[in-house]
């Protein structure tokens, strides 16, 4: 984890980081601009392979769901990865905020919106607890989430055993049905009719990207949390207040990942403690694909679109060309590591550059 | 006197710091808790069938915190422990049902692969300097789907009586499986504590820019701590395979997070150079003292979690505070603190004091 | 002459935009203290680390006993016989004075060491140096002093024919440097070469036989008897005559008003007792110590980050209470350039117009929190002008500039809000000198602006060019005032008597030796 450890130089005449001269490459080695031919080069290749791959209510529909919630997940761990946290428990309090949204529609008979909120207000809660828990006691946010995540697979199955007779609610406001099936074909303005491959659940991803979108490159907020991940002490003496903005991180962490949960569970009809259970790896897949730097301090919103993208088309494509869904995963576990060794070797050769021409 | 006090410095500092350490919390809480545990079940606790279910499914907690704390000594983490734990023992099992391989050649197989698949990952992991978390995240990914297509959906249990026989041995009343996780905790221990190349280990965890300048290679010791890993999962899969009445898809599953609970538990510091056999196992127990409490009282699986979870963010929350109310007690009494501390120690200052008379 | 142990002709060594050492020549002669001077920054560490083989240089020979060689690693260069006690700690925290002492060879049989083997040889070191200490002792429980001890103690454990000693006594009390040099001059005698790296010219001209400065990564003089030098000699080469003597267009110091900093009594956390001085509008007030001073950690408790036992912090005439630097920035406008640029001063990784906007977004936000790109550029970009840093494009990360560039980026972000007050801790560390003479230029114009100035340096030619006066700091007090007449000579004496004439109380040098 800590394969490059800060020499405490004391002579200061020795500036060892690499330089990321990313933007100073020519466009075409963008690193979100690859993934996206990449993604839609895959996604024609399979479409050329099996021509049912553009299927739009049996493939592409369910496709796009999956990565509509699969890309909120993403971003739930990009958020935190911004500060140079992670968040181990992103599945967990999915599950904690899928068991309030629950609770609220089986029990307290909430409308389909109250009880989103509601979702959101839990995950946010735990999420704050947690970066609240880190900043005040200065332990690393991987033991903190990693009891987190424990302490919640724990507590949820135990309320939903507690509350419910058969582990799951299964009452389901108005409207969740709708929303899990409905496509844009659904919304017609007169006679036109929007495409029947886009599922209207994917508005609350493009909602999230939005927002994210907007707090990363406009705001102050998001530009605190970039400086508070790229150099901390650097920050507080810059008069940012780190601590707050840990708190901020994983408060929206938990708030993404409480999104993602509800629409896991809009998708499946029922409100259950399995979900979130399979969020883990796709929540770093998909962020660090994307270019999020694990160490802080730069985060790509549009990539975790791609990088979950890409990876949700590798997995629907294999798995039409026939190849099991139990190979899926080695193949993806070679992509994942192949994407990041091209990046390594591309810092590496421009390091060099840097150096020859001193 | 000081000269007396170097004397006599040997066993009496070392009991007394044994005496703070963790290990003995751990150790207190094992006992009273294995105590209150046998009262609470009116004795059946104590009986034979119950300590030989309690250790049986301790061998391979221990093994999996084992395999975590070595790499996590010199700062790097396995996030494939229970993957690797799980193709490997899916691995044992298909060659010997379905390929027909003897036990004898198939159980040395499977570990001599984890070992490798370690070996690969830490070799991966220094040679494009990509951040550990991120290679065991891709390795653990490969490694599923490489369990998953050996075995399907299907449970393989079709393979050797012996190796099974073996797993259910107790000679005493200690199972055959726990004597092999105490042996290799007591082997690990003696190699990290004693050994050349442990200590260089814990040396490049400690302080990796220390150790570089002292000519130990950081890279070979990343290595070595994940090829260690991969052998201690190795081993967990023997045991898991030998006491588990078949294997399939969610062996390993559930591994990941005990992993990493035992040796936090038991003291082991994720910042590298700490490392507690000891604490790693005792550890062990206590979470195995929650199961069988657990199981004792019919209560949810879920409490496990729950308590585990709890039990592993007051370790290290309390741990944390301990030291930081330490070091502003120092700061203010000038007591020896870390290089940053302003203040110097009373205590070392009588000791050169006392040096500089004596000469 | 005859030939010598260990010679280094015209080495070079690159990093990135730094040329940190330019063709570096030194000659080692057996049985001699070869003194290795420099300022900070001057290439003096990367020599040491290019000598034992941690860096490969990417120019230039080393010589041993005349033939070539190439030192691969520490430990090749441990084998041919040069060891070193290298200035950051280098010590296994978790591991017992004897193994660390014994880590480099340790006494082993079949793979298998044996901890009772080590205590022995580990006892033999310690005492040569006087020091009684447990060996078995983890040494996380001994105190900074007795740690620089044991790296020289594993040092002495190597049995060196050239031994490299990178600021051993930076964190000694005066009784342990003695010790240590009754064991170099032992070690001497036995035909060992001792190489002396300090600040403490006292220390090496009572000890050391030859000499090589070095200054901004070139070798300035090169082997040279020590005999043939004076103090001032040293000091001059190590400084640059030419830029010491650099006088400005006179300012004047309104100290009408209040002051813009008054500190009365302080005493903190870190050790600091009755320190009082006050800065007046448009004043550059320095404060001048050696390492270990307590000068930024008096300005940091300040600042809010440790804590102020007693005493008065008053900014512009309010009195203050500062617990974090966002206070300090947001209510009392103090602005704190860091010394340690890269770790606190600048984000390596992020673009320039972050690092320079960073302390006014909060007053370029509007309702939403949005912040506009182009006006946080206009702020930036006017100061890359103001300061002539020299870039290619605002979006350019600020760990591809210079170490100069980098500071100015420092120092823009500070000018950038209101700063009513700006504190600069060393701000020309390891900055080449063309562009230390430009950052004076900006410091003395900020200064004739109105802003009021506290310059902490161990530069002496630097305070002598800017202080308007000197507050000299030894062993977190103060030692006294010296109003600046800008003359390099008298104000060297002057400062160096309040340092070093006043006998020091015992307990104020043991507080002053122990902060690195």
């Amino acid at each position: 984890m800590r394969t490059a450890a800060v020499a405490p130089d004391a002579g200061t005449e020795e500036p060892q980081t690499p330089p990321r001269t990313s933007d100073r490459l020519p466009f075409w080695v963008n690193q979100r601009l690859g993934l996206l031919v990449l993604t839609i080069g895959l996604a024609l290749l399979f479409g050329a392979l099996r021509p049912a791959f553009f299927d739009a209510r049996l493939v592409l529909f369910p496709l796009l769901r999956d990565i509509s919630t699969l890309t909120v997940v993403a971003l739930a761990q990009m958020v935190v990865l911004s500060v140079g946290h992670m968040n181990l428990a992103v599945g967990r309090m999915a599950a904690f905020g899928a068991l309030f949204a629950g609770f609220g529609y089986d029990r307290l008979g909430l409308p389909l919106p109250l009880g989103l909120l509601l979702c959101l207000a839990a995950g946010a809660a735990i999420g704050a607890l947690t970066g609240w828990i880190i900043a005040r006691t200065g332990v690393g946010s991987f033991v903190v989430t990693l009891a987190m995540d424990f302490a919640l697979l724990g507590l949820v199955s135990l309320a939903y055993s507690a509350l419910t007779e058969n582990a799951a609610f299964t009452s389901t406001p108005a409207g969740l049905d709708e929303l899990r099936a409905y496509s844009l074909a659904d919304i017609c303005v007169g006679p036109v009719c929007g495409s029947p491959a886009i599922p209207q659940i994917a508005q609350f991803t493009v909602l999230a990207l939005i927002a994210l979108g907007f707090l990363y490159s406009c705001t102050r907020i998001g530009r605190e949390l970039l400086l508070t991940g790229a150099n901390p002490a650097a920050a507080e003496l810059s008069g940012i207040p780190t601590k707050r903005r840990v708190v901020t991180a994983h408060a929206l962490s938990g708030l993404l990942a409480a999104l993602a949960g509800f629409m896991a569970a809009a998708g499946t009809g029922t409100f259950r403690a399995s979900i979130g259970d399979d969020f883990m790896l796709p929540s770093f897949l998909g962020a660090v694909l994307g270019g999020t730097l694990l160490t802080g301090g730069v985060v790509s919103v549009v990539g975790a679109l791609l990088g979950t993208s890409l990876v949700a088309v590798i997995r629907k494509g294999l798995d039409l060309l026939g190849v099991g869904l139990e190979s899926l995963n080695i193949y993806l576990g070679c992509v994942l590591l192949l994407a990041l060794s091209a990046d390594r070797v591309r810092n590496v050769l421009s390091y060099r550059k840097v150096v020859r021409s001193t | 006197m000081i000269a007396i006090r170097s004397r006599s410095a040997g066993a009496v500092p070392a009991l007394r710091r044994f005496s703070r350490s963790t290990a003995m919390t751990l150790l207190c809480v094992v006992v009273i808790g294995y105590l209150a545990l046998g009262v609470a079940s009116s004795g059946s606790f104590f009986e034979g069938p119950s300590v030989r279910t309690f250790l049986q499914y301790l061998a391979t907690p221990i093994l999996i915190g084992l395999a975590q704390m070595v790499v996590l000594c010199v700062g790097q983490l396995n996030l494939a422990v229970g993957a690797l734990g799980g193709f490997t023992a899916c691995l044992m099992g298909v060659l010997m049902a379905d390929a027909g391989v003897p036990a004898a050649l198939a159980v040395p197989a499977g570990v001599l692969s984890a070992t490798l698949i370690g070996l690969l990952t830490g070799v991966f992991i220094v040679a494009t300097q990509i951040n550990g978390f991120i290679v065991t995240l891709g390795t653990m990914t490969i490694l599923l789907g490489a369990q998953y297509r050996l075995t399907g959906t299907r449970t393989v249990d079709g393979y050797s009586s012996t190796l099974r026989d073996l797993g259910r041995a107790a000679p005493l009343n200690l199972p055959l499986v726990f004597l092999v996780a105490l042996v290799t905790a007591v082997l690990l221990a003696a190699f990290l504590y004693r050994a050349t190349a442990g200590r260089r280990l814990l040396a490049a965890g400690g302080n990796p820019l220390a150790a570089r300048l002292s000519g130990i290679s950081t890279d070979r010791q990343t290595v070595l701590a994940h090829t260690l890993s991969g052998l201690l999962i190795g081993l967990a899969a023997l045991t898991a395979t030998a006491s588990l009445p078949g294997v399939n898809r969610s062996v390993g599953g559930d591994w990941l997070l005990p992993s990493f609970a035992a040796p936090i538990i038991g003291g082991v510091a994720l910042t590298g150079g700490s490392v507690a056999v000891l604490g790693t196992v005792l550890a062990a127990f206590v979470m195995r003292l929650i199961d069988a409490a657990r199981a004792e009282f019919s209560l949810d699986p879920s409490w496990v979690n729950f308590l585990i979870g709890l039990v592993m963010l007051g370790t290290v929350v309390g741990g944390r505070l301990h030291q930081g109310h330490l070091e502003r007690a120092g700061k203010n009494r000038r007591t020896p603190t870390a290089p940053t501390g302003g203040g110097t120690a009373p205590a070392a200052d009588s000791l050169l004091a006392g040096t500089g008379g004596a000469q | 002459m005859s030939e010598p142990l260990l010679a280094c002709e015209d080495i070079v060594k690159v990093f990135p935009g730094v040329r940190a050492l330019d063709q570096v020549g030194l000659r080692l002669q057996a049985g001699t203290v070869h003194a290795l001077l420099g300022e900070n920054g001057a290439g003096k560490s990367t020599l040491i680390k290019v000598l034992t083989g941690v860096h490969a240089p990417d120019g230039g020979r080393l010589r041993w006993q005349g033939d070539e060689v190439h030192l691969r690693s520490p430990l090749e260069a441990g084998r041919l016989g040069i060891g070193v006690v290298h200035q950051e700690r280098n010590v296994i925290p978790g591991f017992s004075v004897a193994e660390n002492i014994t880590l480099q060879q340790p006494p082993a049989r079949r793979g298998l060491i044996s901890p009772a083997a080590m205590i022995g040889p580990a006892r033999d070191c310690l005492q040569e140096l006087g020091l009684d200490l447990d060996p078995r002792l983890p040494v996380r429980e001994l105190s900074v002093a007795q740690q620089q001890l044991v790296e020289i103690a594993k040092a002495l454990h190597t049995d060196s024919r050239v031994l490299l000693l990178d600021e051993p006594t930076a964190s000694l009390s005066p009784g342990e440097a003695e010790r240590l040099f009754e064991v170099i001059r032992r070690l001497t005698a036995r035909g060992t070469c001792v190489v002396f790296v300090s600040h403490k010219l006292e220390e090496v001209f009572a000890l050391c036989d030859t000499v090589t400065v070095l200054r901004d990564g070139r070798s300035v003089l090169e082997s040279a008897p020590l005999s043939e030098h004076t103090h001032d000699d040293i000091v001059s080469l190590m400084v640059g005559r030419a830029h010491a003597a650099t006088a400005f267009t006179p300012r004047t110091v309104d100290a009408s008003g209040p002051a813009a900093l008054s500190l009365t009594g302080i005493a903190t956390a870190a050790g600091h007792e009755d320190v009082s001085f006050d800065v007046a509008t448009g004043e550059i007030v320095g404060l001048y110590g050696l390492v270990g001073a307590g000068r930024s950690e008096l300005v940091k408790a300040v600042l809010g980050l440790d804590r102020v036992h007693s005493g008065e912090v008053r900014v512009h005439g309010e009195p203050a209470s500062i617990s974090s630097p966002r206070q300090a920035l947001h209510r009392y406008g103090i602005g704190y350039l860091t010394e340690n640029r890269k770790e606190e001063g600048v984000f390596l990784d992020q673009p320039i117009t972050r690092n320079i906007a960073v302390t006014v977004w909060r007053k370029l936000a509007g309702a939403l929190g949005q912040v506009s790109s182009k006006r946080e550029q206009a702020v930036a970009q006017d100061l890359v002008d103001r300061l002539g840093i020299r870039l290619a494009r605002l979006g350019q990360n600020a760990g591809e500039l210079s170490g100069g560039n980098q500071q100015k980026v420092s120092l823009a972000k500070w000018l950038a809000t209101d700063t009513r007050l700006l504190i600069v801790d060393e701000p020309t560390v390891g900055v080449d000198v063309r562009t230390k003479h430009a950052f004076h230029e900006l410091l003395w114009e900020l200064a004739r602006d109105g802003m009021p100035i506290v310059l902490i340096s161990s530069d002496l030619g630097e305070m002598v060019t800017l202080a308007d006066r000197v507050v000299v700091m030894a062993g977190h007090r103060v030692r006294g005032q010296v109003a600046n007449d800008h003359d390099y000579e008298r104000m060297s004496q002057r400062i160096i008597r309040l340092i070093h004439d006043r006998p020091a109380p015992e307990a104020a040098v043991e507080k002053g030796r122990m902060t690195p």
